[in-house]
């Protein structure tokens, strides 16, 4: 096959798909009230997975302050002296770089705990302080699953000091936070796979329905040569539209509900001492989207017009009266 | 142009279409093909269009051998061959340009060139001022002769028709004939399945008669072809 060949295929290809680019879109527009409420189900049917990601990515972002989670609490072993105290203090600023370390004397401890028990006098009695040396470390601020790494690395760390006794620190809740993170996560993935089917399901019986009244023309265009792929273009291009469609409206609903959410959400977050803005897609969750409801949408055009294709193979019923 | 060679055609469900055909169609010639009905003239005709698969012997169209051409090819062999139906087979939600560009939409011509060999088409059946006009409002002659610029327009080597004046008056059906002979003088060959006896034998070309699937008779053209 010469240049010109493949010039002149190629260009013959692009008019073909021209023809079929425009066709589509007329039928969409010929059927506006159709058309809209299948692109409302879809924008809808995608908002929820949608929806379910943005808050996820919303909370990932959210910076946990230490005054929230307190810090990890060390206790050195009976005996431990103050030089020990300090050099595991200094080795544990250099290698992990903690925001603040702080050691409490057995004394400060007493002065502490007389303070606060009420206890007072009676503290005298004892022969000698039974406090330990303490340490607090405040890992540096961050996400809440980076914050969970930073304590489990600090707590592993110090764990392996042999004049530490005990690590406390209460992060519970903060592992049951990435928990649940996790449990969301996988039910995107889930919500994800069960809504895009249901694109798939919602395009393919929409573009069955065209197929099925627009049998007189596929036959027509088939009786005077028209390739399978000639005949399924057009409803292959009115999949993509109603994929990418109800992608846009999926964002634009996920955008007016972020507004409209944005306001108390911000509120209840403040009452955690959290400054708080929410976010929205951003450029390439958008363009991944986009691509993804477009595929869908393809595909469920797709399967609705290889269903009918089969009908028009040699010896099949295309032509009979 | 076309060859049968022994040709049969089984339906599934054992009914017999075609026995045993065999003939051949010299390019650029008119023929007849008539019998009566469930003769097996559809068949024949579906056979040439590779809409249908003979259960044995093997089918020519324009040296290809259908037998050995795969089902992904038959829109090419469509391309090929121009087909005029008894119910014109037009749609209804298009012009009569529209209707007539469609062959030529679907091998991807350039739109200039689809709008002057459409005008041409329509000129040649005599119905260039109805360009614009939407089928319904055409007569039956009128929308047989929109289904045969459809067909003429990408100027494939082969007609087929069937039953082309089926709902005609005799006076439209001559002016319809002779417009065929028009086409098959300028060297297309052309095949038309019809059991209007008298007007094809006015016609004075060769028939071919299908009898319960069998040829029957082949007669030859009574006046000089070219």
């Amino acid at each position: 096959m010469n240049i010109n060949k493949i010039h002149r295929k190629s260009r013959a290809w692009l008019r073909r798909h021209s023809y079929s680019f425009f066709s589509s879109l007329g039928v969409l527009l010929q059927h506006k009230i159709g058309t809209l409420m299948t692109v409302l189900v879809l924008g809808i049917a995608m908002l929820l997975p949608l929806g379910l990601y943005a808050t996820l990515a919303n909370l990932e972002g959210i910076d946990l302050r230490q005054e929230e989670w307190g810090a990890v609490t060390v206790f050195f072993k009976p005996g431990t002296t103050q030089s020990e105290v300090k050099r595991v203090a200094e080795e544990l600023k250099i290698n992990l770089q903690p925001d603040t370390v702080v050691i409490i004397s057995p004394d400060e401890g007493m002065a502490e705990f007389r303070d606060v028990s009420g206890f007072g006098g009676s503290l005298d009695m004892l022969a000698e302080n039974p406090l330990p040396w303490v340490m607090q470390v405040s890992p540096n601020s961050g996400a809440p699953a980076i914050v969970q790494q930073r304590v489990e690395d600090i707590s592993r760390y110090l764990d392996k000091q042999e004049n530490v006794e005990r690590i406390h620190f209460d992060f519970k809740w903060l592992q049951r936070l990435g928990r649940m993170m996790e449990l969301g996560q996988a039910t995107v993935t889930v919500l994800g796979i069960l809504f895009g089917l249901a694109v798939v399901v919602v395009v393919s019986n929409t573009i069955r329905l065209d197929v099925a009244s627009r049998t007189d023309e596929i036959e027509i265009l088939a009786l005077v040569g028209a390739s399978h792929a000639f005949v399924r273009q057009p409803f292959l291009y009115s999949g993509l539209w109603y994929g990418l469609m109800g992608g846009i409206l999926s964002i634009v609903l996920l955008q007016l509900t972020l507004l409209y959410l944005g306001r108390p959400l911000g509120l209840l977050l403040e009452t955690y001492g959290t400054v708080f803005s929410l976010k929205g897609l951003g450029i390439s969750n958008t363009a991944w989207l986009l691509f993804s409801a477009g595929f869908l949408g393809w595909l469920g055009a797709w399967i609705a017009v290889q269903r009918y294709l089969r009908q028009l193979r040699v010896g099949g019923r295309l032509g009979r009266h | 142009m076309i060859q049968f060679e022994r040709v049969s055609k089984l339906y599934p469900g054992g009914s017999r279409a075609l026995s045993d055909v065999s003939f051949a169609i010299e390019r650029g010639s008119m023929v007849f093909l008539t019998g009566h009905s469930g003769a097996g003239k559809s068949t024949l005709l579906r056979l040439v269009m590779m809409l249908e698969r003979a259960t044995r012997g093997q089918v020519f169209v324009n040296g290809r051998d259908l037998g050995k051409t795969p089902d992904r090819h038959a829109p090419q062999v469509r391309q090929g061959t121009g087909m005029i139906f008894q119910d014109h087979k037009l749609l209804n939600d298009k012009t009569v340009a529209d209707n007539v560009a469609l062959p030529l939409m679907i091998t991807g011509h350039r739109y200039s060139d689809i709008r002057k060999r459409v005008r041409a088409a329509l000129d040649k059946v005599g119905l260039l001022e109805k360009e614009k006009s939407w089928p319904l409002t055409l007569s039956g002659g009128e929308q047989q002769r929109v289904g045969i610029a459809r067909a003429i327009v990408s100027m494939p080597p082969l007609l087929l028709a069937d039953e082309p004046t089926g709902n005609l008056d005799p006076k439209l059906s001559w002016e319809l004939f002779d417009l065929f002979r028009e086409v098959s003088e300028q060297g297309v060959t052309v095949l038309i399945a019809s059991h209007d006896l008298d007007l094809i034998r006015r016609m004075g070309r060769r028939v071919l008669v299908l009898s319960n699937g069998r040829l029957a008779d082949d007669i030859p053209a009574s006046i000089h072809e070219h």
